[in-house]
């Protein structure tokens, strides 16, 4: 790929790593600097991108590397959230929210919303598998090649995500799905 | 059939997911097809799936950048210099080979105060540069120290093009300042000016952040005629230099291997602990030896001190 090519090719990304960033920082002024950084150290470093791999997978794993790093500079390491830490009989408040509201009808109209809220209350490490996967469409191998951890991992880890999603997301979503 | 033992449906059911995806492959996929013909439930299940994920992923994208960050990410592509495109490795090999003699220059010598920071850049190819030291001290071997090895594997991994820089910038005061903050130590790296004419003889690349025992240690590339010179700092109480062979010289114990054919050197000082990697050859030593006995040298090594 020449790289006026690359640089094209790169762009076409733009959208895709900045939910991706949104995903992983839940901040508009983050997620910016994040895509930004990426795209510098992208055009940067686009000699050492091998003929044959994936330009989109390999962006998302510059995005997630600086992110990590940024995370580690303001807390001398990643602060993730335990994935078993979580008590399973722990309540989501966000359900409650949504059970109380009583603009809940309107709510669920707005479709993306409620996807969102509901991705905005998953674990972190949950949220980024059912983001690369659902969202994205990557396959469960350029997904552990991007959070850098086995292909079994991301299968369990991708299961429990999608359960903790369909709790959050509560029946509406079934009834939607079904109309 | 026991309680525990799974059926043909239980077994499918835990693939749906995998099916879903598009991660059955081969004869899985067949056998799973196959199922799902002959039991409606499992069919059920299935279209259940399917229609749940499909509402997830309805919802993309998620977000949408606002336009502001597309146009300085438009500018960051259309304005960014192309990269070099063959390995850094490669590159200095060709380089080597094309001008074999390149760092043994005469002018190499000529301005002392660059000779002074190629000299203490150089440490790392210097072992023997200790013997013509005035109070040099010289014991045993022993093993490798963890941040030697580090460094050299910090070393190897920015060659090989696993470690981007986070700063690209050949001002040491602005390199300095990134790293304000970000590492437990202050780092001033020294700001040496080329006389009129004079051809520069290293250049500073950029800085980033390597982890080391669950703190940032400061590594520095550095390029001395194509050849790649790194430079790792932290703090002493992170790291004490240690292993190898030491050399003590003017009053400091510096610990000096060859670990891959790379030449390794590691010292403190001042509450800093440093370690030069590169694999310059052993010329290197006379002109190391030339400036060290100047006053540049020491003022180098002064102004990396952490702040008090």
């Amino acid at each position: 790929m020449s790289n006026p090519d690359f640089k094209q090719a790169a762009l076409e990304h733009l959208d895709a790593l900045y939910g991706f960033a949104m995903a992983l920082t839940h901040d508009r002024t983050e997620a910016e600097d994040l895509v930004q950084e990426t795209y510098l150290r992208a055009v940067r470093a686009f000699g050492q991108l091998m003929p044959d791999s994936n330009l989109k997978s390999w962006l998302f794993t510059i995005l997630r590397n600086v992110w990590l790093n940024q995370l580690r500079h303001a807390h001398s390491g990643p602060q993730f959230i335990e994935l078993d830490a979580e008590a399973e009989g722990d309540h989501p408040q966000w359900l409650d929210r949504v059970a109380n509201d009583p603009h809940v009808e309107l709510m669920r109209k707005v479709e993306r919303a409620e996807v969102r809220a509901a991705l905005e209350q998953l674990p972190r490490l949950y949220r980024e598998v059912v983001v690369l996967r659902d969202i994205e469409g990557f396959s469960y191998r350029q997904i552990a090649g991007i959070v850098g951890c086995p292909a079994g991992t991301v299968m369990s880890r991708l299961g429990r995500a999608r359960e903790k999603l369909r709790l959050l997301l509560g029946g509406w979503r079934t009834e939607a799905a079904s109309r | 059939m026991s309680e525990t033992e799974m059926t043909p449906c239980d077994h499918i059911r835990g693939q749906i997911a995998f099916y879903l995806d598009d991660e059955l492959r081969g004869r899985e996929q067949a056998a799973f097809e196959a199922h799902l013909q002959e039991c409606q439930a499992c069919r059920q299940a299935v279209a259940d799936e399917r229609r749940w994920l499909e509402s997830v992923r309805q919802a993309r994208p998620l977000y949408s950048p606002p336009p502001a960050l597309r146009a300085r990410v438009e500018q960051i592509v259309s304005e960014t210099p192309s990269p070099h495109t063959a390995p850094p490795e490669l590159r200095r090999r060709i380089q080597r080979f094309l001008w074999p003699a390149a760092s043994t220059t005469p002018r190499l010598f000529r301005d002392r105060r660059l000779i002074a920071l190629v000299a203490c850049l150089a440490l790392i190819a210097f072992g023997g540069m200790w013997y013509v030291m005035m109070d040099r001290v010289r014991v045993p071997r022993s093993p490798i120290s963890e941040f030697a090895l580090m460094a050299v594997d910090t070393h190897l991994r920015y060659l090989r093009g696993q470690l981007p820089l986070e700063i690209v910038s050949a001002s040491p005061a602005q390199i300095s300042g990134w790293f304000a903050g970000k590492v437990p130590f202050s780092l001033k790296l020294p700001n040496y000016q080329e006389s009129s004419g004079q051809e520069k003889l290293y250049r500073l690349e950029g800085a980033r952040l390597v982890g080391f025992k669950s703190d940032y240690a400061a590594y520095v590339a550095y390029q001395m005629r194509q050849r790649p010179i790194t430079l790792v700092v932290t703090s002493n109480s992170v790291a004490l230099p240690s292993g190898g062979e030491e050399i003590v010289s003017k009053g400091l114990k510096f610990h000096y291997d060859s670990i891959d054919g790379l030449k390794v050197i590691t010292w403190s000082d001042r509450g800093l602990t440093y370690a030069l990697v590169s694999d310059l050859e052993e010329r290197g030593q006379q002109s190391c030896l030339v400036c060290h006995a100047g006053t540049k040298d020491r003022e180098f090594i002064e102004s990396l001190k952490p702040s008090r």
